[in-house]
């Protein structure tokens, strides 16, 4: 008796607690990661992107949602000359940069910041150009490095790209998430005070909303921007709230604790379609789920070990069982969307006799027991990298080959890839533009580090040189020859086993409304609506 | 009563120093590449880094280069806050069931509340907190599930304590934040307390009996005092030593109970903030972590003690034994 009246007690005055979802000025999202910067020309994980490049920044174009045309952003306008080598651009004029308590912005946005964000990335010698050991990653200036020889400021609202030769995928660049202003005023500002590296952590941009502060535990709180030029956004206060267990962050959807939340666990995307005060959003991404096998590790060495395996693994059943519904099949590693896909790619086939049959006419040692490295965590490629070991564990034990499961945690699964010592490994990768380039590079280059993507420690001069060559060519029919020819080598060298092509979902109470997602760039919460939940 | 008390101080001081050599060894193997002087010997080491530990400086962390000892501090605080509060609760709702179990030994009233507290004691407590997180969700009342305070509310860290954090920044919040803590630990405090009940029940049982059962209770009987007199101004004082001395036995499981537990419901707290800095490398956190939890567990005995000697007579017996 007294227990329940104790806890009636309690409930009553739970009665004072009131449910976020009833403060229509704030918007909580519960992402699944924390962002590793605010600053997306730097880190390109989706939750940094998330987290900064529609919410803190502008681009000078963007790409528009529907007619997937180019439109303005914060150029108003923008000319090619007639050979397409130099670009020049218009920029808006009376745009605010954020004012926080760590900057007061003294003048608009100009030219001046244009320069200085691009700078970054392509002068050696620029102040910010190591800042924050940006440039141990090979991806920091990669997209502009061979593209754009200078930058040319005009007048104060008119600047000018100089490209090495023609190329088409400047406004692509421009627009993807790298391609964010920043302000030159409070890089000087940062300098003078000898704080640079706070630039990427202390965020000022342009965008509809501005950073307030971030809590090691997870949480960021934005602030919306008053001045913002593109009309002050009806959220006031937007809170990203990490919350890693994807259980919880549904029951957290349920309850109200979380307004959006994004990659619901596969396994609860039945249930979430049913429901009907939850809105499921899904669009297909190229980014792609692939089992990696070492190249320069024997037995993986051989082309035929590496054909065969992938012949063993039964991956229907793989993606029904991981993936539900949050991913399709594939069987290249481009996804069909891409304008450079070659539709007769040679198709997976799941034949054991097969694989076993190659496995024995090439010597291979069935006593050696092969390793299949996972991350501990899923990650955004796989809801479940574990089970999905145990899936190709099995169909290998069905062909006689004994294997052992290694999951890591990410540091040190980081220095057991960089040692190289690993068979094969459950990976992914996520592209950052539409241009196939961003896929095999990473995956295929020599120079591209393991960490970087090249799990499968490729490298050969005939793979190496199309990549190249292909990046430069202006003829647009050649370069789609070159992948064409380039899909065909890699589907038969095989250094990669491609799962399937995961789809980004989001969730959301009926109360929102006015939510963008880009599968390339990340959420946009700049229009979003909140109404009070009945 | 100074002989006593430095007999208790003497075994504190033991206790102290095995503790503090633990965690120097953990300081000294989590951090030997970045000590100064890593060719000096042990013991001038542990003595350099127990004057560094007495004058405040436990180090930073390697995550925000942040003091150790305030985040420390911060997170035990939380958890202690969820502690007390479950405390509380379990001592409203167990002390009474457990004088009525007592009471009526061998009752159907007492057979009922002892298989309530069997059953308390024989669920994991990890479990009932993984299954009370979808509670609020089945039941359809709307509880908070996952964290310590919506982040809508930035409260300002001053004692630690977020309660009264939140009390402090009411003039920002009114008492909107303070309810919105309150709502976020009534799981978590619910699931701990129950351990505690059942804890509880048991002990207050066992006392109530045995003080029934003695000679001064028959007299009072035979001075013809009525039963609730006899309860009230002989049992009840009687019984309540026994069941503190217990309780603070039990003090260090109620700890780690809480930890788990705030792992489960993402509640800030040490045993989140241990996790996490696990996670990221941040060893420093477990020689720190033991010193706090184990300092607070030591001083809270010794001051039970002396608690239990100034309310028990029996116990105050022991003071002038040498």
């Amino acid at each position: 008796m007294r227990f329940l009246f104790a806890f009636t007690i309690t409930l009553l005055l739970s009665g004072c607690y009131k449910n976020e979802s009833t403060l229509t000025d704030s918007l909580i999202y519960c992402p699944e990661n924390t962002p590793q910067s605010f600053n997306p020309q730097i880190s390109h994980d989706i939750s940094t992107l998330d987290a900064t490049t529609h919410q803190l920044y502008n681009r000078l174009v963007k790409i528009d949602p529907i007619t997937k045309q180019f439109i303005p952003d914060l150029a108003t306008h923008w000319q090619q000359n007639d050979n397409k080598s130099s670009y020049t651009f218009f920029l808006r004029k009376d745009v605010n940069f954020h004012q926080t308590d760590y900057f007061t912005p003294t003048r608009f946005f100009n030219a001046d910041d244009v320069i200085f964000s691009f700078q970054r990335m392509l002068d050696k010698d620029h102040p910010f150009h190591s800042v924050n050991r940006v440039t141990d990653s090979y991806f920091f200036n990669h997209p502009f490095t061979n593209l754009v020889a200078d930058i040319i400021k005009i007048d104060d609202y008119t600047v000018k790209f100089i490209l090495n030769k023609a190329d088409v995928t400047l406004l692509a660049n421009l627009a993807a998430h790298y391609g964010v202003i920043h302000s030159e005023q409070y890089a000087q500002n940062l300098l003078s005070k000898g704080h640079p590296e706070r630039i990427d952590f202390y965020p000022i941009g342009t965008g509809p909303y501005k950073f307030k502060n971030y809590e090691i535990k997870g949480i960021t709180r934005y602030l919306s921007h008053p001045q913002y030029w593109g009309g002050r956004p009806t959220i006031t206060n937007l809170i990203f709230d990490v919350t890693p267990n994807n259980t919880k962050r549904y029951a957290k959807l349920l309850s109200g604790e979380c307004d959006i939340m994004t990659y619901p666990a596969p396994s609860q995307l039945n249930t979430m379609s049913v429901n009907p005060s939850v809105v499921l959003s899904s669009i297909p991404t190229a980014n792609v789920a692939l089992w990696s096998f070492n190249s320069v590790k024997k037995p993986f060495k051989q082309k035929e070990i590496r054909q065969a395996l992938s012949y063993a693994i039964d991956q229907k059943t793989i993606v029904n069982a991981v993936f539900f519904k949050s991913a399709t099949a594939t069987d290249t590693l481009l996804a069909k969307q891409s304008w450079a896909y070659n539709p007769r790619s040679a198709e997976l086939q799941y034949t054991p006799q097969l694989a076993l049959q190659m496995l024995k006419e090439n010597g291979f040692d069935f006593n050696n027991i092969i390793t299949i490295l996972t991350p501990i965590d899923h990650s955004v490629f796989n809801p479940n990298s574990h089970k999905t070991a145990e899936l190709i564990q099995a169909n290998l034990f069905d062909i006689g080959v004994s294997s052992e499961i290694i999951s890591l945690p990410h540091s040190e699964l980081e220095m057991r890839l960089a040692s190289g010592n690993y068979d094969t490994y459950l990976t992914g990768i996520d592209v950052h533009i539409k241009d196939p380039d961003s896929l095999f590079r990473p995956l295929l280059s020599c120079d591209a580090t393991i960490l970087e993507g090249n799990s499968s420690q490729w490298c050969s001069p005939e793979v190496q040189d199309l990549l190249d060559s292909t990046l430069l060519e202006p003829n647009f029919i050649k370069r789609i020859k070159n992948y064409y020819q380039l899909q065909d080598i890699v589907q038969q060298e095989r250094p990669y086993y491609p799962i399937a092509h995961v789809l980004r979902f989001d969730a959301f109470n009926q109360n929102i409304s006015g939510l963008h997602v880009n599968a390339l760039t990340g959420i946009d919460f700049q229009n979003v609506r909140k109404i009070e939940a009945q | 009563m100074l002989n006593y008390l430095f007999r208790r101080l003497n075994l504190l001081f033991i206790t102290a120093f095995i503790l503090s050599v633990i965690a120097f060894i953990l300081t000294y193997w989590s951090s030997k590449n970045t000590l100064a002087d890593a060719d000096a010997g042990y013991i001038i080491q542990y003595v350099k880094y127990m004057s560094a530990i007495l004058q405040g400086e436990w180090g930073l962390s390697s995550i925000d280069q942040q003091p150790m000892l305030i985040k420390g501090l911060t997170a035990f605080a939380s958890t202690l806050e969820l502690c007390f509060i479950a405390f509380i609760t379990a001592n409203i709702i167990a002390i009474p069931l457990g004088i009525f179990a007592g009471l009526n030994r061998n009752s159907l009233l007492d057979y009922l509340i002892m298989t309530i507290a069997l059953i308390g004691l024989a669920l994991p407590v990890f479990w009932l907190a993984v299954i009370t997180t979808m509670l609020p969700r089945l039941l359809g009342i709307p509880l908070p599930i996952d964290g310590g305070i919506s982040p809508v509310f930035e409260i300002p860290v001053v004692s630690g304590f977020i309660l009264l954090d939140t009390l402090l920044a009411a003039d920002t919040y009114q008492l909107d934040a303070f309810f919105n803590r309150l709502a976020h630990l009534i799981l978590p405090s619910s699931v701990l307390s129950l351990f505690l009940i059942t804890e509880i029940i048991r002990l207050t049982r066992h006392s109530i009996t045995m003080v029934m059962k003695s000679n001064y209770v028959k007299a009072a009987y035979a001075k013809g005092l009525s039963r609730k007199e006899i309860v009230f101004r002989h049992v009840l004082k009687n019984a309540l030593p026994p069941i503190i001395h217990q309780l603070r036995l039990q003090l260090s499981t109620i700890i780690s109970f809480a930890m788990v537990i705030e792992i489960v419901f993402s509640l800030q707290g040490s045993g989140v903030w241990l996790l996490s800095s696990i996670k990221e490398g941040d060893y420093l956190a477990l020689p720190t972590a033991i010193l706090i939890i184990s300092g607070f567990i030591l001083l809270s005995s010794i001051f039970i003690d002396i608690l239990l000697m100034i309310i028990s007579p029996i116990k105050r017996k022991s003071l002038y034994v040498d």
